[in-house]
Formats: structure tokens, C-alpha cells, sequence
């Protein structure tokens, strides 16, 4: 299956229903982006679903081309991205994108959401390289958090935070965005439509496709660690896969001790340890670690690990 | 690597049985294979037996006690048991070469590939419902799939049993592959000739594997299928394996390999086994089912946003 290959996406202006598109936003191997307008002329984003290994638009068609053979799996696909709308049409939160309609046009179906004005925060490192301050990520995160919680209160995981997921909007809100991968049990069967993720951010057991049981909040909280690590270094840190392999990751509080609280520093270690049970398993536990500077971290003890793990393989 | 597995072979109403079946593991792989001779042509239960036995030898010679490429192997495996097929009546000036379906598999580290030639089914079940199957390589099923024809005119279509792939035959088989199937506790894989699936409604044999018990399940979809098929009853075979990991509790009649030396099998073949016709489609989202989602989707907006 060639993955390179990329769709053409809607032209400036073409009538979406009763939206216009205005440009594409950004492409992912699942889907398109666009801003649009609705017809009060409030700006939106159209995400418009369209992996690109089972469905090709061409120049000047607004149809995609899908192979016969991969019928079956382009709407089986459809299913990830109905989880992603009705997990997000279930949540009302200031820190969480907001869907505002869904509907079915050019043989796929689109997801309307509120558009935001700001930029990612992946952006926001990458123009502030290594100048970030310790309040500034405090303060963001512990929004984040608020809105991760809601989405954790939902039974939901969102399974791939990463700085380019998090949008800052112009009042400094971050809103969590794209919960393309927030799909609980569909995607491993199907190797087209695995969700791609990002390495640097997804935690050791995501990495595990068989072990599905393994994900739960402490999954999302290392890539929440992960980010505040992107943060410091204005660089991904090292892929958790090639961590299990052999660690270089130089642990946070090595690695700016001079720049940044040793408590925040423990906090972004703890997020990211390997075992997952030595990180924090609630966002709530992490918020807690966060609002409170004095707070200790939790050192990682052997034995801890270990009354946890077999309980937990007792489950 | 924790299993239960049973096969079952039955000639149904025909003076002979073509149909073809056998199992055969390692200590660390797993190989299913049915195959389905050409009643039509000459020797059909000759091309059965030499896919099946040619799959099975290949399958010990390489499993030592993991196959390095398991669709590498799968390829091999099919395409040479054609040309054994070919060689097989070039030897004897065969007017015309015999023809089998062929519908293989191996699991190994939990994960399930699959490859066919024909329209012996293999269904990958998981909690009852489908979670894979093959295509058949039939005009008709393709028809029905496209939306062409109902299921219901397949069943008395006249090219219903015309399949246009099989090992032997004149062309080079079209074979198909799975996708790399990562299975879980409980799941079950069906492999089946079209004397079983052609019978049956197309969610029974899911069904019926959803109480996990694949020895009984299997006997009980064979005698249905026997008895809906009736004085014409064709050929039924079937090899069902409920998967286990080793934390599972220990049922009754499964097989650990974990204590097997590395380079011994156990290899099951049976003797007689054959089949030909029939219809369920693939699991899809219908159209309904998506505009039902969109407005779930749509009520949800409405009720939880402000």
C-alpha cells in the first residue's frame, strides 16, 4: 500500500453544504483539515474524513477514487471517525475542541467544529526555542488537565497529546484538539487505518497493540509529560519504543537543574516513566502535583511496582 | 501458544468426498488448511489432496519451530501446491488439470494471515460477531457485495458455483491475503468449504462460534448446514480454533504447545473431506447504519453543548 501518496484536497471556495472552504488547515493520513465559513460567515473547521491508503481525490474531482477492495475498509473506517464525533459531541469544555455538526457529503463524512484563532503550541515551542518559562508551562498544562479530565470523565482516552494537538488560542486557553485516535477498540484489526502515532509522545503501551487493557489515564500522562519535556527541550523527546530498547533520554531533572523547579522536573519524569504504574494514574494526582510547588514527587520503588503489577495481572 | 481446535470433514449427500482438511502445529505456529476439489472436473479430490498434503510438508519443513515470513510462506506454499497440481497431471497426460479452492492460515505470537484461492471461506470471530472473512472469488458473491443482485437471487443464480480463481485449472491462481490479525483471548477462526457457509444465513455460523465452544458449535453448524442442504447436501468440512492466551483458565480438550520439542508436529489430516455454492455478505457499514450514526452523533451536539 503506497502511503505517500497524498489527496487534492476541496478548492478555496467550493460550497461544502452549507459551508465554503476557505483553505485546508493541515493533511493528515487519515483526514483533511479545512477552514470554512458557515452561512453567517463565522469561521470553522471542516475535518473531512479521507485516509489517503484507501481513498485518492484527484485534481478538480470532488469525489474520492476508492478501490473495490477497499470498500469494506474505508467505511469500516468511518466508524473510528463516528467514535471521535460522538466522543467529542459529549463534551462541553473550554479546554476541549467543540463539535458543532457532522455530516455526510462526497461519499465520506465531515465534522464541523469551532474554529479557533491562536496556534499550537508545537508552534509556540518552536518560536520560543528554549526560552519557555516554568510559569507559562504550569499554567498551561493545569488548563490542559482541566480538559483532559473531563475527557477521562467520559471514559475516554485521547491517545495522542502532543504540542501540535494543543492549540492556544489568543485569550493563552489550550484547547485539546484532534481526538482522531480516541477510539477505544477499533483499530486493531485493521492495519490501513492504525492510527499513526507520533513518536516522542506515545506512551511504551501504546506501542503494544494486543495489549489493550495496558491503556488507561496514566497512557495519556506521559504524553502530557512528554509534551512538558518538548516544552524544555524545543525538541520531541526520544521515541518511548526505542526507550524500552535503551534509554537516552536525559531525565528532566538532569537536564535543566538550573532552569526550571526541581519539583517540575520531577513532575515531568514521573509522567514519563516506562512502567506505567509508576506514573501518575489519575490526571487528578498530576494536577495535584502541578498546582502545588512544595508538593514531593513520588520516588519509583521496586516493590511498589511490583505489588501493583501482579495485582493488577490478578484483575 | 494455547488452543482449542476441531475439524470435521463429511461427504453430505455426494457418493464422494472432495473437500480436503487438515491441521498441523509446531510448537510456536499453527497451520489450518481446507480445501474444496472441483466436482466439475476430473480428480477434483486428487487437487484437494495434493494442496492440502504439499501445504502441510512445507509447513513442517519451515516451521522450525517459528515461520521466518508467514505470508512469505503462505505465497510459497499456495502457488507451488498449484504447480504440483499441474505437474500432477502433466505426468499422467491429464486432458485437463484437476481443480481445488484453498483457504489457509497461520497463527504464530497471537497473530492470524490468512490466504485463499476460491470460495472456501475462512471467518475470524470475535465476541460472536465478524470480525474478518475472505472474499470469495466468485462473480456471483462479488455481485451481491456490489449491491448488483440480492442475496437471495445468488442463491438460485446459475454461475453461483463458477469461482474464478482455484489452484490447478489452466490460469495462475488469483490468491488474496489477510491483514496481519492480532488475536485475543476467546477469538475464534472458522475455516470452511461452501457446503458449510452456502447453507446457512450468513450471521449463524458467527452466532453459533459466540458460545466460544468450538467442539461443539462445529458438529452442531455441520448437521444444520447437512440438514438445510438436503438430498443434494454437498460436501462439509470445517476446522474451528478457539485461540487462548495462557492466562486463560484451562478448558477442557485444549492444546498447550508450550512443553513440545521445537522440532516435533502434531498433524491431524483427514482421510476424505469435499464442496460447491452459496451467499452471506461481508460485515459492512450499510448506509443506514451511517446515517443512523450521524444523527446519534448530531443529538449528542444538540443535548450536551450549551
Amino acid at each position: 500500500m503506497p502511503p505517500s501518496q497524498a489527496n487534492v484536497p476541496l478548492p478555496p471556495g467550493y460550497q461544502l453544504e452549507e459551508y465554503r472552504i476557505e483553505r485546508q488547515l493541515s493533511l493528515g493520513g487519515f483526514s483533511i483539515v479545512y477552514l470554512a465559513f458557515d452561512k453567517d460567515g463565522t469561521p470553522v473547521a471542516i475535518k473531512e474524513y479521507l485516509p489517503n491508503s484507501l481513498a485518492l481525490r484527484s485534481e478538480g474531482d470532488a469525489l474520492p477514487s476508492i478501490a473495490e477492495e477497499n470498500v469494506a475498509t474505508f467505511r469500516y473506517g468511518m466508524k473510528c471517525f463516528f467514535e471521535e464525533g460522538r466522543a467529542l459531541a459529549k463534551i462541553s469544555h473550554p479546554n476541549v475542541v467543540q463539535v458543532l455538526n457532522f455530516f455526510r457529503a462526497n461519499e465520506t463524512v465531515y465534522m464541523v467544529m469551532q474554529y479557533e484563532r491562536g496556534r499550537t503550541l508545537q508552534e509556540h515551542i518552536q518560536k520560543h526555542k528554549g526560552e519557555i518559562r516554568e510559569s507559562f508551562i504550569r499554567t498551561v498544562f493545569a488548563r490542559l488537565l482541566n480538559g483532559l479530565r473531563e475527557v477521562h470523565t467520559h471514559k475516554l482516552l485521547h491517545l495522542d497529546i502532543k504540542p501540535s494537538n494543543v492549540y492556544l488560542r489568543n485569550d493563552g486557553q489550550p484547547v485539546l484538539i484532534d481526538f482522531g485516535a480516541a477510539r477505544q477498540t477499533l483499530s486493531i484489526d485493521t492495519p490501513l487505518l492504525k492510527p499513526m502515532y507520533t513518536p516522542g509522545f506515545a506512551a511504551p503501551e501504546q506501542y503494544n497493540n494486543t495489549r489493550r487493557e495496558l491503556l488507561g489515564p496514566w497512557t495519556d500522562i506521559y504524553s502530557i509529560g512528554a509534551s512538558m519535556y518538548a516544552c524544555m527541550a524545543a525538541a520531541a523527546p526520544q521515541a518511548a519504543d526505542q526507550r524500552l530498547d535503551r534509554d537516552l533520554l536525559v531525565p528532566a531533572p538532569k537536564r535543566w537543574p538550573d532552569k526550571y523547579s526541581r519539583q517540575l522536573l520531577e513532575t515531568v519524569d514521573w509522567c514519563m516513566r516506562l512502567n506505567y504504574l509508576e506514573r501518575p494514574q489519575s490526571v487528578f494526582a498530576l494536577q495535584k502535583a502541578l498546582a502545588d510547588k512544595e508538593r514531593s514527587v513520588p520516588k519509583p520503588t521496586f516493590l511498589g511496582g511490583l505489588r501493583k503489577h501482579v495485582r493488577n495481572l490478578m484483575k | 501458544m494455547k488452543f482449542t481446535i476441531y475439524q470435521e470433514s463429511r461427504p453430505g449427500r455426494r457418493p464422494t468426498n472432495e473437500d480436503r482438511i487438515a491441521y498441523s502445529y509446531s510448537r510456536d505456529s499453527l497451520l489450518m488448511v481446507v480445501a474444496d476439489g472441483m466436482g466439475g472436473h476430473l480428480h477434483g479430490e486428487v487437487a484437494a489432496q495434493i494442496a492440502v498434503q504439499y501445504i502441510t510438508e512445507a509447513f513442517q519443513r519451515e516451521a522450525h519451530p517459528l515461520l521466518k515470513d508467514p505470508f512469505l510462506f503462505l505465497s510459497g506454499a499456495l502457488g507451488n501446491a498449484h504447480h504440483a497440481i499441474l505437474d500432477y497431471a502433466a505426468d499422467r497426460f491429464l486432458p485437463e488439470a484437476p481443480r481445488t479452492t484453498c483457504v489457509a492460515c497461520i497463527v504464530q505470537d497471537s497473530i492470524a494471515y490468512w490466504a485463499h484461492a476460491g470460495d472456501s471461506r475462512l471467518y475470524a470471530i470475535r465476541g460472536g460477531r465478524i470480525l474478518a472473512q475472505t472474499r470469495d472469488h466468485s462473480r456471483v458473491q462479488r455481485m451481491v457485495e456490489d449491491g448488483l443482485i440480492t442475496a437471495e437471487a445468488a442463491i438460485h443464480h446459475p454461475a453461483r458455483n463458477r469461482i474464478f480463481s482455484c489452484l490447478g485449472g489452466a490460469s495462475a491462481p488469483q490468491i488474496d491475503y489477510s491483514k496481519k490479525t492480532p488475536l485475543m483471548t476467546g477469538d475464534i477462526i472458522v475455516l470452511c468449504t461452501d457446503g458449510v457457509w452456502g447453507p446457512l444465513p450468513s450471521d449463524v455460523i458467527p452466532r453459533a462460534m459466540g458460545s466460544g465452544n468450538v467442539v461443539q458449535a462445529t458438529p452442531a453448524l455441520l448437521n444444520q448446514a447437512e440438514a438445510r442442504g438436503g438430498d443434494n447436501a454437498d460436501n462439509l468440512s470445517m476446522i474451528a480454533i478457539r485461540w487462548e492466551d495462557n492466562y486463560a483458565e484451562d478448558t477442557l480438550g485444549s492444546v498447550s504447545t508450550k512443553t513440545m520439542p521445537i522440532d516435533s508436529f502434531t498433524t491431524q489430516m483427514e482421510a476424505f473431506a469435499k464442496a460447491r455454492k452459496g451467499t452471506p455478505p461481508l460485515p459492512n457499514l450499510s448506509d443506514e447504519d451511517i446515517e443512523r450514526a450521524i444523527q446519534e452523533i448530531n443529538a449528542a451536539i444538540r443535548k450536551f453543548s450549551k
